[in-house]
């Protein structure tokens, strides 16, 4: 739409409008964050104040330090504890729960999607449909079984526990998003690979494999956000293993330290956040493609 | 066509022999974990749902409708329904109104466009917890953003204690899981809003369609299929929603924020009645599948129309 048209004063208003609008963006989405932030390098008595320090008065990165070192309350009567000496390896244990589920699941899911796209087999659509249905399921509601199933495996408070269930309840977007990307891919040179006598293996590897590159991409972010993410099965299998769970168990303590809370937090959230900026492009592709389509 | 009848010819034909089985290979690590870890939880859901769970003594009694009529026969479980719906009315009727607003903002061009789209991700990168503390920072009693705000700007004398007012809880960890989706649902609506073709805008002009025209019958006409979707994902997550509402109150105060999610957790995990909550799982998953069938059935029509 051009803002060309109109009189000067026509022009102007819809300019001043689209500030105004691009100002409430900034402020709905910016101001919980900075609050947070500011929050995260204030010494806990400046958190309170009346009227509130909107840019900390003495910055300090104290709360981070004690974060990292797991220990909180060296400053006087804020609420001495060592569960923070829980954050470094939960936040380990993240890091390897994710990787595993983005591993697994382009593995697991780039298979299924490849012989769904590149073959004719008996029943393949209405495996495809039940494929496509279990991702309607609630998550939430199939928690009582998989507690018990799980359980009887002894692999209740196990990373893998966590392991399995995220890839398998993200295996049936991928199935889907990845489909899509290998039935629009190059068939016709695929076709002539194998017709000159490559594998089907080679045909892959040559020609599929590196087109479908931003699909891949696409999908392991999201598994990746997801799996960093996740809360509730992470809640109720495991003992506060990984990241989210802790940051609950940080939240529910006597005397919480807000602004250790605050430090822990965005420590956090940098991982899923900088992926998420860094593949911004392939992450809003996959999302509208995986919805919008799926 | 001529490409699928071509591709089942020479190539393929000669190598039948391995187009037999390695679908199956290929397909087999999904399918049985699929089947182990959604649909074989999904029928124990449902047995479940039909029992008695002693955990103590391990010991599982068929007990046929009991727990339902004891779950649509109690005043608690009508009480969740009741909050999730008013919880589900602002999860749908919020982002997806703010997302459109911001995704036609961000459509525009503008100095700061890049900046606009690129923050528009950060509440959906963040973890629901995560999404539920910044709330709890936001509306906190004591040193709480909006509190500080409404002082500074001298609204307020004293400092509200939102979280204590069973409205006001609603309210906010509703506007918490609003924020987050309002992203979602700006971010979908952009891409739709990218891919109207600047010509259908040119045509209408020249056909004399005023401004409120255009907006109705070319703008949100293509974008009708993404809103719905967003709509339906809308819908959804108002039903589902655990985590965020979990870490700002934990169901309270008293029991103003007590989802129907909140009440399976609680029936499950803090009373250990598991028979009762795979009750309560059964009822909430029929109502998200039915707004997904609808959604895989709207999806499925569309995909049909353009292939």
């Amino acid at each position: 739409m051009s803002a060309t048209s109109g009189t000067i004063w026509q022009v102007a208003a819809r300019r001043g409008a689209t500030y105004a609008a691009f100002f409430c963006l900034l402020f709905w989405v910016g101001f919980p964050v900075y609050y947070m932030l500011i929050t995260s390098f204030m010494d806990p008595p400046e958190l309170g104040v009346k009227p509130p320090h909107w840019i900390p008065q003495e910055p300090t990165i104290e709360n981070y330090r004690e974060v990292i070192i797991g220990k909180t309350g060296q400053r006087g009567d804020y609420g001495t504890t060592t569960e923070f000496s829980r954050m470094m390896p939960a936040l380990l244990n993240s890091t390897f729960v994710s990787v595993s589920v983005v591993l697994l699941n382009l593995l697991i899911g780039g298979m299924a999607a490849y012989a769904f796209s590149r073959f004719d087999f008996r029943f393949s659509r209405f495996v495809y449909l039940g494929v496509l249905m279990t991702r309607v399921l609630p998550a939430l509601s199939l928690i009582v079984p998989l507690f018990i199933i799980l359980r009887k495996l002894k692999l209740i408070n196990t990373l893998w526990a966590l392991i399995f269930t995220y890839t398998i309840f993200i295996l049936p977007l991928t199935i889907w998003i990845l489909r899509e990307y290998f039935d629009t891919l190059a068939r016709d040179i695929e076709e002539m690979a194998l017709i000159d006598g490559a594998t089907r293996w080679q045909a892959f590897r040559i020609v599929v494999a590196p087109l479908a590159v931003p699909g891949l991409i696409a999908v392991g972010v999201m598994s990746f956000m997801e799996a960093w993410s996740e809360f509730f099965f992470a809640l109720t299998l495991t003992n506060s293993l990984t990241y989210p769970p802790l940051l609950m168990s940080f939240r529910n303590l006597h005397q919480v330290n807000w602004n250790a809370l605050a430090a822990a937090t965005t420590i956090g959230v940098l991982p899923p956040v900088i992926v998420a900026f860094v593949f911004q492009r392939y992450l809003v592709r996959g999302l509208s493609e995986g919805a919008v389509k799926g | 066509m001529a490409a699928v009848q071509a591709r089942k010819t020479s190539a393929q034909e000669r190598k039948h022999w391995d187009r037999k089985w390695i679908p199956y290979v290929l397909l087999a690590p999904a399918i049985i974990t699929i089947v182990v870890v959604i649909l074989s939880p999904l029928v124990t859901t449902i047995y479940y749902s039909f029992s008695n769970i002693d955990l103590i003594r391990d010991r599982t009694t068929f007990i046929g409708f009991d727990n339902y009529v004891e779950l649509f026969s109690s005043r608690l479980f009508w009480k969740a329904v009741e909050i999730n719906l008013k919880f589900a009315a602002i999860v749908v009727v919020v982002p997806t109104l703010m997302g459109l607003f911001f995704a036609l903002l961000l459509v525009e061009e503008f100095v700061g466009r890049g900046i606009g789209r690129t923050l528009l991700i950060l509440p959906w990168a963040l973890p629901w917890i995560v999404i539920g503390l910044l709330w709890n920072w936001v509306v906190h009693s004591q040193f709480g953003a909006l509190n500080g705000l409404l002082y500074s700007l001298g609204l307020i004398e004293k400092y509200i204690p939102f979280m204590a007012d069973e409205n006001w809880a609603l309210f906010f960890t509703a506007m918490a899981s609003a924020w987050r989706q309002t992203s979602f649902s700006a971010i979908l609506l952009l891409a739709a809003l990218q891919t109207i073709p600047e010509d259908l805008y040119d045509a209408a002009k020249v056909d004399g369609a005023g401004m409120r025209a255009r907006f109705r019958f070319i703008t949100i006409a293509w974008i009708r299929p993404t809103l719905t979707i967003v709509l339906l994902y809308n819908i959804v997550l108002g039903f589902l929603q655990f985590d965020a509402v979990w870490v700002m109150t934990q169901g309270g105060p008293g029991d103003a924020t007590m989802l129907i999610s909140v009440l399976l957790y609680r029936y499950s995990f803090i009373n250990f009645d598991l028979g009762m909550g795979a009750a309560v799982s059964n009822v909430l998953g029929l109502i998200t599948m039915g707004v997904g069938l609808i959604f895989v059935r709207l999806t499925y029509r569309s995909q049909s129309t353009y292939s």
